[in-house]
């Protein structure tokens, strides 16, 4: 008799990737007793593609059910769902997809997919208090450049060389046909963030978007400032202070230490 | 938590739940679905657990498995516990995951003594985790382990004696799984000690054809059928009044339909306690 160890293993190949485990089965009037195990694959298959239905309702729009679930169905051979909680199974779904794209003329919808991953993530963040100014003002001008910037937990950054925001709110709505977007307008770099339980986007320069990605590697302000004006546009100068005041004013940044 | 039918929360019932206050004794969340540290649809369920008595059953924590339980899992639903209150809190008498992998379905146990220590070990753990008693749900299953040295209602009385836990029967589970094994529904039914079942659900499934086989998939589509009604009265009989679940989360339909089914088994309830009377 096998262990329960065993017996599990050899079960969850047998539903997960197609092995034999049909000696364990009892036949009960099945023949061959894998069509028992069979059922459970489909339930395994059907409720992974219905999470990643749900996190990714604007991509599955663009592209349909037949291609959506294509790429679901290839995505978990990949990437088999690791938690109990099916909600994270779709974590690494536009990684997938840019890797599968590479280089094509699809390539905007790895952007999109990501966006919407991203959305869902703000949506569900924790909550958190604006940043305390009071304590801020107290703080010695000769620490600034050391301080360390917290982001708010429902911020995300965004960049694309597509119009993905555009793409995605115009697929949005299911009732409507969405209007002709032209992929080569160029792309943006986005703040997400979430206020009274809606997502904000905040457009970014590509100062204030380095500045901020910086921010959320936990980098020294000085250091974060320096990484903005370097990726600053050239003509604009990188103004950190105007930055600085500009997400706090939007509760992006939300604590320091 | 009142000894009356509660329903199902579903999402896209949030908000008509919070504008039209349906008269129903208490909602039933999926523990995951409510997961997130913040935003709208944690707060929806803080506003909807001010008004109506709560329960959290899992689909997730993979109790069976013989990998270690999922820390961050339990700290969740702990969290969740935590915050929301429920008067109940339940789990599956199933394994999802070995390895690290998981099929996000129910699989049923092989009733072994080994698979008995296992799993009655790991409820002790997670009702010492949570600080209270958790309910086991039976499973609808559609294979049975070779070898199974008990029947299903043996192995999940004796969970319930080694964990501490209470029981939730599942009505439209025991009667799935006695037509794909072939056993008697309320054989099941008679073998549960009367104390131990602090909920029943109910729910819908679907029939297909395997062969030469007709299995039942305990899909959660339908309305309640007529014979799992008739099982609903045989556990009323049997056990008393417990509260009860309609249990509806796949093609849903509008909240009034839920609650009918929910007014339904309120209905079989009182008047089984009236002829008792």
């Amino acid at each position: 008799m096998p262990t329960l160890r065993e017996l599990q293993t050899r079960v969850l190949g047998a539903v997960l990737d197609g092995e034999d485990a049909a000696e364990l089965i009892r036949a009960g009037g099945l023949t061959p007793s894998s069509e028992r195990l069979e059922v459970y694959a489909n339930n395994a298959r059907i409720n992974f593609t219905e999470s990643l239905r749900l996190g990714y309702p604007v991509l599955l729009r663009l592209v349909g059910e037949a291609y959506f679930d294509q790429c679901a169905r290839a995505y978990r051979m990949q990437c088999p769902s690791r938690s109990g909680d099916l909600h994270s199974a779709g974590a690494a779904f536009a990684a997938y997809l840019g890797e599968l794209h590479t280089g094509g003329e699809h390539r905007y919808l790895a952007d999109v997919a990501h966006l919407e991953w991203l959305c869902q993530e703000s949506l569900m963040a924790a909550e958190h208090g604006r940043l305390d100014l009071a304590r801020l003002a107290e703080v010695a001008p000769a620490r600034y450049e050391s301080l360390r910037f917290k982001l708010h937990p429902a911020a995300r950054l965004f960049a694309s060389d597509y119009p993905a925001r555009e793409i995605w709110e115009a697929n949005l709505a299911t009732e409507t046909e969405p209007p002709l977007i032209d992929l080569a307008k160029g792309g943006e770099r986005l703040l997400l963030m979430r206020r009274g339980g809606r997502l904000e986007f905040h457009r970014l320069s590509p100062g204030e978007h380095a500045f901020l990605e910086s921010l959320a590697a936990h980098a020294a302000f000085a250091a974060a400032v320096e990484t903005g004006a370097a990726a600053a546009d050239a003509a604009a100068a990188f103004d950190a202070a105007a930055v600085l005041r500009r997400f706090v004013a939007a509760e992006a940044i939300v604590d320091f230490s | 938590m009142p000894a009356h039918a509660g329903i199902g929360l579903r999402a896209q019932h949030h908000l008509e739940v919070l504008s039209e206050s349906p008269k129903v004794a208490w909602f039933e969340a999926h523990s995951e679905n409510y997961f997130a540290a913040g935003g709208a649809r944690v707060q929806i369920l803080d506003r909807i657990r001010e008004r109506y008595p709560l329960s959290l059953h899992g689909v997730g924590l993979s109790l069976g498995s013989t990998d270690p339980l999922d820390a961050e899992h339990l700290a969740n639903l702990r969290r969740a516990v935590e915050r929301f209150e429920p008067q109940l809190v339940s789990e599956h008498l199933s394994w999802s995951s070995v390895g690290g992998r998981f099929a996000n379905d129910l699989l049923p146990l092989p009733y072994t003594d080994e698979a008995l220590r296992h799993v009655s070990a790991r409820i002790a753990a997670v009702q010492d985790a949570l600080g209270r008693q958790i309910l086991i749900e039976n499973v609808s299953s559609y294979l049975q382990f070779a070898d199974s040295a008990m029947p299903e209602w043996e192995f999940l009385t004796a969970v319930a004696a080694h964990s501490g836990c209470g029981l939730l029967l599942d009505l439209n589970n025991i009667y799935v799984a006695a037509h794909n094994h072939r056993f008697d529904a309320l054989e099941y039914l008679h073998a549960i000690p009367r104390g131990a079942v602090q909920e029943f659900h109910l729910a819908g499934h679907s029939r297909v054809r395997h062969g030469a086989l007709e299995l039942l998939i305990d899909t959660h589509s339908t309305a309640v059928c007529e014979a799992v009604w008739e099982l609903y009265r045989a556990a009323l009989r049997r056990f008393g009044a417990v509260p009860t679940l309609i249990e509806w989360d796949s093609q849903i339909p509008p909240l009034a339909e839920l609650v009918a089914e929910a007014d339904k088994a309120n209905a079989l309830e009182a008047q089984l306690h009236a002829h008792a009377a």
